[in-house]
């Protein structure tokens, strides 16, 4: 295979990389301290702190009160709503407490293939009655309802469980063990069991008793026989001890309310030994009724079962692990291993989060709290901030042609490429633009850069109306300047010739200017090996915006008592920052 | 009305002789269908052609059952990586549905009734794929596998046997409704084959 061609790319630092950056309280008005202190070292790309601090433009915010670029790394995340993706219901906070991650209504995903299930009628068992009663669609369908995948015609029938409604499908199958079995759930359980103590009739009692214990002994079962248990035990512990009646105790005189009482104030370490002896008068359970569970250690049936199945009969890790926690599944060694037991996925929720700035905590982000809406309130992409650079390889055309590469082609070591670096202003003043780059790239095969414009204005991002109308009067101008067209080609006159200090291209809100690079020879002395992406010519840049804005008012650092006259006057601002430029794979010999 | 509808695809070169041919009355075959080849190539009752599917014959007889449909761009019939000549080099059973862009290699390939072949799927040559199985979109059935019935084939090689209660006479009916469909919206051209 061929490889894939290499296209250039632009990461920008996020401040965030600098510890001392963070911890610094935002003070607009005098970023430049630490931008001195930025300046004296060149920014490594290589560097493996790197990886974590450079993002594409379109994954960085911006805080307009700090005055900062902020990523996905550094700001914090609040949850706006939570939401079901399949039915876009959004789930309240607390639902989700007592309800879990998971959606409750009728969404479910195929445990095989992870496709949607749908509810769907079942099938009738009876071919011939169906082929007989084709044309009438009021027939009342024999069966219930069940959920089908409509990629792998998995159905819940697989797993012997079909629903009487096409709705509240998850309070269902919350109901029924696979096989079609019902099973209670711990509220009618409690409820059941209530009932029982109530009525005198003990025969009747004894038998609906054993009806219960009869059940399988699941997780949750298991879990409220223990529960009940250890609260009886705890209330009076002196009862399994000595037998002695502790009617009339309001539970503050048993021993063990004391002793817990006492862990309170003495942290649990003078009472220890008490508090033991006191442990000691608590026995286990003993009865199933009182949460025992026996482990089966007999897995003959499970093993002869594996025997007689393929491999594809046995779940794998990324099925079992999606499975939610079924609280219906026979405890500990009954746990299923195949596919054939696996149990539809309700869907997991989903969040929508709001961001905030690490250092002055504004919001940043906001979505629109609806589920259905994709809008924001609040979102403050570093986009519409700070501009944008696309990188593209300049081929002049003509005999005095320094370089003519295909944008595929791999760069050839010391043979001098132009880039055209073209930044685009999407802010509504006019920004100074100082681009700083070392000499010679960093790392172990250094490429020489040399950026021939390393500092120019961009004008401002205008209505595009507003400009159309005004290019009309500019072009009269220019028609008398420089030859008739909007853009002011610098080259044009001179023949294709790069001029140091001069801009290449210029329009209504972008520059484009030349950089000039000596790409590295790849040789080894030592004939030893690259190392990974060592090929892969990357420029740091350092880029520096000035521009002025209006003066809102609101900063902190004003004196507010300046009155009304500095309502009007315009602020300096600046914003710096590294950045990478991903130009080019130079080729190895 | 089709001819003010300019394709970007080229025109078909129906270069070489024509394969024989045995036709049911009631087939619906695309003026653009492909068929190649020197052995006999069968189709019976209601089984509809989509333009530009492919039917070899390079490799031995090919046989399509009842109510069968041929999606675009398929290919039945492939001579494969075995290349080699047997008698029947591809058996459709009834109701089977080969989707867009499947390749069916040549060589003793048998496909069940009922089955359906998921879009962009391969089947190796001598494949047998029982009936009623489901393989999904982007499988890889490796020649000479056996396919049990009722199985369904996942794209990711792994495999499940569908125990459900047999809905054959749901499933056929939609199939009949959906041909009838296609009839109408296919125009078919047998003649040009024969
Ligand atoms: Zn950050
Ligand atoms: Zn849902
Ligand atoms: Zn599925
Ligand atoms: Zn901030």
């Amino acid at each position: 295979m061929a490889p894939l061609p290499f296209s250039p790319y632009t990461f920008i630092q996020c401040p965030c990389s600098d510890s001392t950056l963070l911890a610094r309280p935002a003070d607009a008005k005098s970023p430049t301290g630490a931008d001195a202190e930025e300046d004296e070292r060149t920014f490594d790309p290589r560097a493996p702190r790197s990886n974590y601090s450079l993002y594409p433009l379109e994954y960085l915010l911006y805080c307009e009160d700090c005055h900062q670029i902020r990523c996905p790394r550094c700001v914090s995340e609040e949850i706006a709503t939570y939401y079901c993706p399949s039915c876009l219901f959004e789930v309240p906070s607390s639902n989700l407490k007592s309800e879990g991650n998971r959606c409750t209504r009728s969404c479910f995903q195929c445990p095989i293939c992870i496709g949607p299930l749908s509810v769907t009628t079942q099938e009738t068992r009876h071919p011939d009655a169906n082929l007989l009663s084709a044309d009438n669609a009021a027939t009342p369908h024999s069966g219930g309802f069940s959920l089908t995948c409509s990629y792998c015609h998995w159905s819940s029938t697989e797993i012997g469980v079909d629903f009487d409604k096409p709705n509240g499908i998850h309070a269902q199958l919350a109901k029924i063990r696979n096989g079609g079995e019902s099973r209670l759930t711990a509220k009618e359980r409690k409820e059941r069991r209530k009932e029982l103590s109530h009525r005198g009739d003990s025969a009747a009692a004894a038998a609906a008793r054993e009806e219960i214990e009869e059940q399988v002994p699941d997780l949750e079962n298991q879990f409220a026989n223990l529960k009940s248990f250890y609260n009886s035990q705890l209330a009076d512990p002196t009862a399994a001890d000595n037998g002695l009646s502790t009617l009339g105790d309001l539970g503050f005189s048993s021993p063990s309310s004391l002793s817990r009482i006492m862990n309170l104030y003495t942290g649990g370490k003078i009472s220890d030994n008490k508090a033991k002896s006191r442990l000691g008068a608590i026995r286990e359970a003993l009865t199933p009724e009182e949460g025992l569970l026996v482990a089966n250690l007999d897995e003959a049936a499970l093993i002869s079962q594996l025997h007689q199945s393929e491999h594809c009969d046995t779940a794998s890790m990324a099925q079992i692990t999606s499975q939610p926690p079924n609280l219906g599944e026979p405890a500990l060694h009954g746990a299923s291993r195949f596919t054939s037991s696996l149990r539809p996925i309700p869907h997991l929720l989903r969040t929508k989060r709001s961001k905030r700035c690490p250092v002055c905590r504004h919001i940043i982000s906001k979505p629109e709290p609806k589920v259905q809406t994709t809008r924001f309130r609040i979102r403050l992409v570093a986009g519409s901030y700070i501009p944008s650079i696309s990188i593209k390889p300049l081929t002049l055309p003509g005999p005095s042609g320094s370089s003519s590469s295909n944008p595929s082609d791999l760069l050839i070591s010391l043979k001098p490429v132009h880039y055209l670096l073209t930044f685009k202003n999407p802010i509504f003043e006019t920004i100074k633009v100082t681009l700083a780059t070392p000499a010679a790239t960093p790392g172990r095969f250094p490429s020489k850069v040399t950026v021939l414009c390393p500092q120019f204005d961009i004008d401002a991002n205008t209505d595009v109306w507003d400009e159309a109308l005004k290019d009309n009067d500019r072009s009269d101008k220019s028609s008398r300047n420089s030859g008739g067209t909007t853009r002011q080609r610098r080259g044009t006159e001179a023949g294709y010739q790069l001029e140091v200090g001069k801009i290449w291209e210029r329009g209504r809100n972008w520059v484009s200017i030349v950089v000039e690079v000596v790409p590295a020879s790849l040789r080894l002395e030592d004939g030893g090996m690259l190392r990974e992406d060592e090929d892969i010519l990357e420029i740091p840049m350092f880029v520096r915006i000035e521009w002025e804005a209006e003066n809102a008012g609101d900063d902190g650092g004003i004196v507010p008592g300046a009155g009304g006259k500095d309502k009007d006057q315009k602020e300096k601002r600046e914003l710096a920052y590294w950045c990478v430029l991903g130009l080019g794979k130079i080729k190895q010999n | 009305m089709s001819s003010k509808r300019h394709s970007i695809v080229p025109p078909v070169s129906q270069s070489g002789p024509k394969p024989p041919v045995q036709f049911s009355s009631s087939i619906t075959i695309a003026d653009s269908a492909i068929l190649t080849g020197a052995n006999l190539i069968t189709i019976s009752t209601e089984s509809v052609i989509h333009p530009r599917a492919k039917i070899e014959s390079l490799a031995g007889r090919i046989n399509i059952g009842r109510r069968c449909v041929v999606q675009e761009r398929a290919t039945i019939g492939a001579v494969g990586s075995a290349g080699k000549i047997t008698e029947a080099a591809v058996t459709l059973g009834d109701y089977v549905t080969v989707e867009v862009a499947v390749s069916i290699e040549a060589g003793d390939t048998i496909i069940g009734e009922g089955t359906t072949i998921g879009v962009g799927s391969r089947v190796g040559a001598g494949a047998v794929i029982g009936k009623h199985c489901t393989i999904t979109p982007h499988s890889d059935i490796k020649a000479g596998v056996r396919i049990p019935d009722y199985s369904v084939v996942y794209s990711n090689g792994t495999r499940r046997v569908d125990k459900r209660p047999v809905a054959e006479q749901l499933k056929y009916k939609g199939l009949a409704r959906q041909i009838d469909v296609l009839r109408r919206m296919i125009p078919s051209n047998p003649a040009k084959f024969m």
